[in-house]
C-alpha cells in the first residue's frame, strides 16, 4: 500500500528536532521569555496584604507585655489591611461604608478591606499565618480558634486599649468570650445565638403548640410528619448544622464546670455519661424531625425550604433572622408569620437549662503591625454607638454594644433575641471552635456518620475520647 | 570542539537557562522544600517546626481516612480510564465515521461544551442535581418507578464519591473525544477504503486501524486522565468537602483539611510527597511501556 513519504509510519524510536528556521522566531521566543521571567520578578497585581515582620527569637516565646497604643490624638497616618469574612453582598457594603466613612475622617489612613466566605476565611487565616503575613485586623471566631492565635502569639493582648467608656459600652459575656488568662484578644462586633425559628401558621394550622421541653418537640414533630409537613427543615453539607445542635444538647445533659473542664484541650477527658446521652438525644430529634439525608443538602437549601412554608421549623442564627422578614428576601407569607424558640432542654436536665448557644463574632488585631493605632482606633470607631445602631439597622444583626438594638431599628423579633441573651446564664461557644481541632473533627464527622447510620452515639464517643487523649498529650 | 560550535552550544543554554530557571524555582524547589517540611511537624499557628523525621509518614500509614482518600483516587482513575478514555475513543470514532453533516459538528460540540464548564459551576450544579428532595436524579427515579434506587446520593458514604466520579465523567469525556477526533483526522482514509474493500467491518476497522494509529493519543490521554484522577481536588471540596465522615475524601482534600483545617502542615506535606511519588511513578510508567512505538501499514 502506497500511502505516501509524508505519511509514512515507520516501527522505531523516533527523535524529533526543532528548527528555528527563520530569525524572527527566535526573536520572538526571545521576547516570550523575558515576558515570562519579568512577569514572574513582578509583583501581583493586587495589593498584598502588608507583611508583619518576622518574629523575633525564643525571647519572645514569653507573652509580650500589654502596651497601650499611643494616643489616638496626633493625626493618624498610614496603611492598614482589614480581613473579614462577610464578603457576602448582603453584609460586604455596610463594612464598605464604615471603611470609607473612618477614612473620610483620617484622610491620611488608608484601610484595605480583604472580604472572605465563612468557609473561605478559615484556610486564608491558616495561610495568612503560616506565611506571616496576617493583616492588621483580621476577624477570628472565639473559643480554641481564637486561643490558637494567642498560643501563636499573633494577638495583640487588647486589655489596656479597650478601658473606660469603650469596654463599658460593650456587652459582659460579648468581651468575655475573647478573654484568655485574664487578658481580652478581640474585639467582638456581633452578638449571635442559635434558636428555633418555626412557622407561626402551620403550627396554629395544625394544633401544635410551642414545646417546653425535648419530649414535647418530638410529639410535635411527630405531628407534623403525620401531616406530611417536614418539621424541621435540616442540611448539614459541611457539619456544622449537627454541631450547632450538640453545642445546645451538651450544656443540657452535662454539668457546666465539666463541660468547662473538657473544652479544655489540657484537661479534656470526655468521659462523663451526659455526653452520650446528649448525641442519644440527637439521634431522636433526627429520627422524629430531621430532614432525611441532610448530608447531601445545604443548610442553605434547606432554609429555602422553610422559605418556602414547606418546613414547619428551622434551626438558625439569630444573624440569620433577617433573611426570614421582608426586608431581607422572605415570601410574605413566612415573613409574617414566624417567631422562634430556644432549643428545649429535657424535663430534667442533668446539666443547665440556662446556657444558650452563640457566640459574638470578632476581629483580633495582629501584634506585628506597623500601624497598631490606627488598627485599634479604626475597631473603636466600629463599635461606635453609631455604627453599632447601622449594623442593627442594615444587616438585621446583633450588635454587643449595649443599646444598639432598639424596637425602632429593628424587627421585634431581634428585640426578643436580646433580652433572651440577658436572660441567659451563659453562652455555649460552637462546639467546633471551642473545643480542640481533633476533638471538634470528631464530633463533626461522629454526628455526620449518626446521620448516614454508620455510627452510634457509643462509637461517636469514643472517637471523641480518643481524640481528646491526644489533644490532651499534645498540649503537656 | 570548534569555536562556532562552542558559541552555538553556549547560544542554546542561554534559550533554555530562562524556562530551566522558572522550573527550578517555582516547580523543583516547591518539591524539594516539601519533601523537608514533611520530616517537621509544624502549623501555622506554632513559632518554631519540631523536627519528627518519618513520624508523619509512620501516622500516614496507620490513618485509615488516608487509606480511604487513596482507594478514592485509585476507584477515579480507574473510571477516568475506561470512561473517558474508553468512551471518549468510541463516541470519536462514532462521530469520525456514523455521523455526518452538520450534526457532527453540533455533536462535537455537545459533547465538548461540559469540558469548559467551570468546576465550581459543574459541582453547585450537580449538587442541586443529586439533592435527595428536589434533585432531577431522584425525581426522574421516582417517575419511572425507581423510587427505590433514591438516595442523599451526596450524603451517604456508600454514594458520595461514586456521585462525584460520575460528574467528573460527564464533565472530561467530551475533551478527550476531541483529543482523539484530532488524532483520527490524521488517520489516512485510504486505509479504511481499503480494509473495506478487503471486506472489513465497521468495528474490525475501528480495532485494527483506528486503535493502533491512535496509541500516542491514547497514551496522553491516559496519563492526563491518570493524573488528574489523582491530583483531583475541586470536585470533591465543592460537592461535600471529603464527607460524609471522610468517606468522600481524596488525597487532595485530604491534604487540604490536614494542613488548613486540622493544622497538621507537616503531615499534609507527607501526603502531598505520596501524589507526587505516585503521579511521577504512573506517568513513567506509562511513557515506558509507550516509548516510541508507532503502528506502521
Amino acid at each position: 500500500m502506497n500511502v505516501g513519504s509524508e505519511t509514512e509510519l515507520k516501527e522505531e524510536n523516533v527523535r524529533t528536532t526543532i528548527r528555528a528556521k527563520r530569525p524572527i522566531s527566535r526573536f520572538l521566543a526571545l521576547a516570550m521569555t523575558a515576558g515570562l521571567v519579568l512577569a514572574a520578578c513582578s509583583g501581583s497585581a493586587t495589593p498584598a496584604p502588608t507583611p508583619a515582620p518576622s518574629p523575633s527569637g525564643p525571647a519572645a516565646s514569653t507573652e509580650p507585655a500589654a502596651s497601650p497604643s499611643p494616643s489616638p490624638a496626633a493625626e493618624l497616618e498610614g496603611t492598614i489591611s482589614f480581613l473579614h469574612k462577610y464578603s457576602d453582598p448582603r453584609y460586604a457594603p455596610y463594612f464598605e461604608s464604615v471603611v470609607a466613612a473612618y477614612m473620610a475622617a483620617h484622610p491620611k489612613v488608608t484601610i484595605q478591606i480583604q472580604a472572605e466566605s465563612d468557609q473561605g476565611v478559615k484556610d486564608k487565616l491558616r495561610i495568612l499565618a503560616a506565611s506571616k503575613q496576617l493583616p492588621d485586623i483580621y476577624f477570628s471566631w472565639a473559643g480554641d480558634f481564637t486561643k490558637k492565635f494567642v498560643r501563636g502569639e499573633l494577638a495583640k493582648d487588647l486589655t489596656a486599649d479597650v478601658t473606660g467608656a469603650w469596654k463599658d459600652s460593650f456587652t459582659p459575656a460579648a468581651l468575655d468570650a475573647y478573654t484568655y488568662d485574664g487578658k481580652l484578644y478581640g474585639v467582638p462586633i456581633t452578638l449571635d445565638a442559635k434558636y428555633m425559628a418555626y412557622n407561626t401558621k402551620l403550627f396554629a394550622d395544625n394544633g401544635v403548640a410551642v414545646p417546653t421541653n425535648l419530649a414535647e418537640l418530638l410529639a410535635a414533630c411527630d405531628t407534623f410528619k403525620a401531616k406530611g409537613i417536614e418539621p424541621i427543615a435540616f442540611g448539614n453539607q459541611y457539619g456544622w448544622p449537627a454541631i450547632h445542635y450538640l453545642t445546645q444538647l451538651n450544656p443540657y445533659f452535662v454539668p457546666a464546670a465539666t463541660l468547662q473542664k473538657d473544652y479544655d484541650p489540657a484537661t479534656g477527658e470526655f468521659t462523663d455519661p451526659g455526653y452520650q446521652k446528649a448525641l442519644e438525644a440527637f439521634a431522636d430529634v433526627n429520627t422524629h424531625c430531621l430532614t432525611k439525608g441532610a448530608n447531601g443538602i445545604s443548610h442553605e437549601a434547606a432554609q429555602a425550604q422553610f422559605l418556602a412554608g414547606k418546613s414547619a421549623m428551622h434551626y438558625l442564627e439569630a444573624v440569620e433572622f433577617f433573611a426570614l422578614t421582608e426586608k431581607g428576601g422572605a415570601p410574605a407569607a413566612l415573613a409574617a408569620n414566624w417567631d422562634f424558640f430556644q432549643l428545649p432542654a429535657p424535663a430534667s436536665p442533668a446539666g443547665d437549662a440556662g446556657y444558650l448557644t452563640g457566640a459574638p463574632d470578632g476581629f483580633l488585631v495582629n501584634p506585628n503591625s506597623q500601624h497598631l493605632d490606627i488598627a485599634i482606633d479604626f475597631l473603636k470607631f466600629l463599635t461606635n454607638a453609631d455604627n453599632a445602631a447601622k449594623l442593627v439597622a442594615d444587616l438585621g444583626w446583633l450588635s454587643p454594644i449595649t443599646g444598639s438594638a432598639t424596637a425602632a431599628n429593628t424587627f421585634p423579633q431581634n428585640v426578643t433575641v436580646i433580652e433572651n441573651i440577658n436572660k441567659a446564664k451563659g453562652m455555649a461557644i460552637w462546639l467546633d471552635t471551642v473545643t480542640q481541632i481533633d476533638v471538634a473533627n470528631a464530633y463533626l464527622n461522629g454526628a455526620q456518620a449518626m446521620l448516614d447510620g454508620t455510627k452510634t452515639p457509643a462509637q461517636v464517643m469514643d472517637d471523641v475520647r480518643a481524640a481528646a487523649a491526644k489533644a490532651k498529650a499534645e498540649s503537656q | 570542539m570548534s569555536e562556532a560550535s562552542r558559541l552555538g552550544r553556549w547560544s542554546m543554554l542561554l534559550w533554555v537557562a530562562p524556562a530551566v530557571v522558572l522550573l527550578a524555582v517555582f516547580v523543583y524547589y516547591p518539591v524539594v522544600d516539601n519533601i523537608l517540611l514533611s520530616l517537621y511537624r509544624w502549623d501555622a499557628f506554632s513559632p518554631k517546626d519540631v523536627w519528627v523525621g518519618l513520624d508523619n509518614y509512620v501516622n500516614l500509614a496507620a490513618d485509615p481516612v488516608f487509606w480511604s482518600a487513596l482507594f478514592n483516587n485509585v476507584a477515579y482513575a480507574v473510571v477516568s480510564v475506561v470512561v473517558q478514555v474508553g468512551g471518549g475513543l468510541t463516541l470519536a470514532a462514532v462521530l469520525e465515521e456514523l455521523v455526518h453533516g452538520r450534526l457532527k459538528g453540533f455533536f462535537r460540540t455537545v459533547y465538548f461544551i461540559p469540558a469548559v464548564i467551570s468546576l465550581t459551576i459543574t459541582g453547585l450544579l450537580f449538587q442541586f442535581i443529586y439533592n435527595p428532595q428536589i434533585g432531577l436524579l431522584n425525581q426522574l427515579l421516582g417517575g419511572l418507578g425507581l423510587g427505590a434506587l433514591e438516595h442523599s446520593w451526596l450524603g451517604e458514604s456508600a454514594t458520595a464519591i461514586w456521585s462525584i466520579i460520575a460528574m467528573s465523567q460527564w464533565q472530561s469525556i467530551g475533551y478527550v473525544m476531541v483529543l482523539f477526533i484530532v488524532a483520527m483526522q490524521r488517520i489516512p482514509r485510504e486505509l479504511y477504503e481499503a480494509a473495506y474493500i478487503d471486506g472489513a467491518t465497521r468495528p474490525q476497522a475501528f480495532r485494527r486501524i483506528t486503535v493502533p494509529l491512535v496509541r500516542e493519543m491514547s497514551v496522553l490521554a491516559m496519563i492526563i486522565t491518570v493524573s488528574g484522577a489523582f491530583l483531583v481536588f475541586n470536585e470533591v471540596q465543592v460537592m461535600t468537602a471529603g464527607g460524609p465522615n471522610n468517606s468522600s475524601h481524596t488525597l487532595g482534600t485530604w491534604l487540604y483539611k490536614s494542613a488548613f483545617f486540622n493544622d497538621q502542615m507537616g503531615y499534609a506535606a507527607a501526603i502531598a510527597v505520596v501524589i507526587f511519588l505516585i503521579t511521577i511513578t504512573v506517568s513513567i510508567v506509562q511513557l515506558f511501556l509507550n516509548r516510541g512505538k508507532v503502528v506502521q501499514y
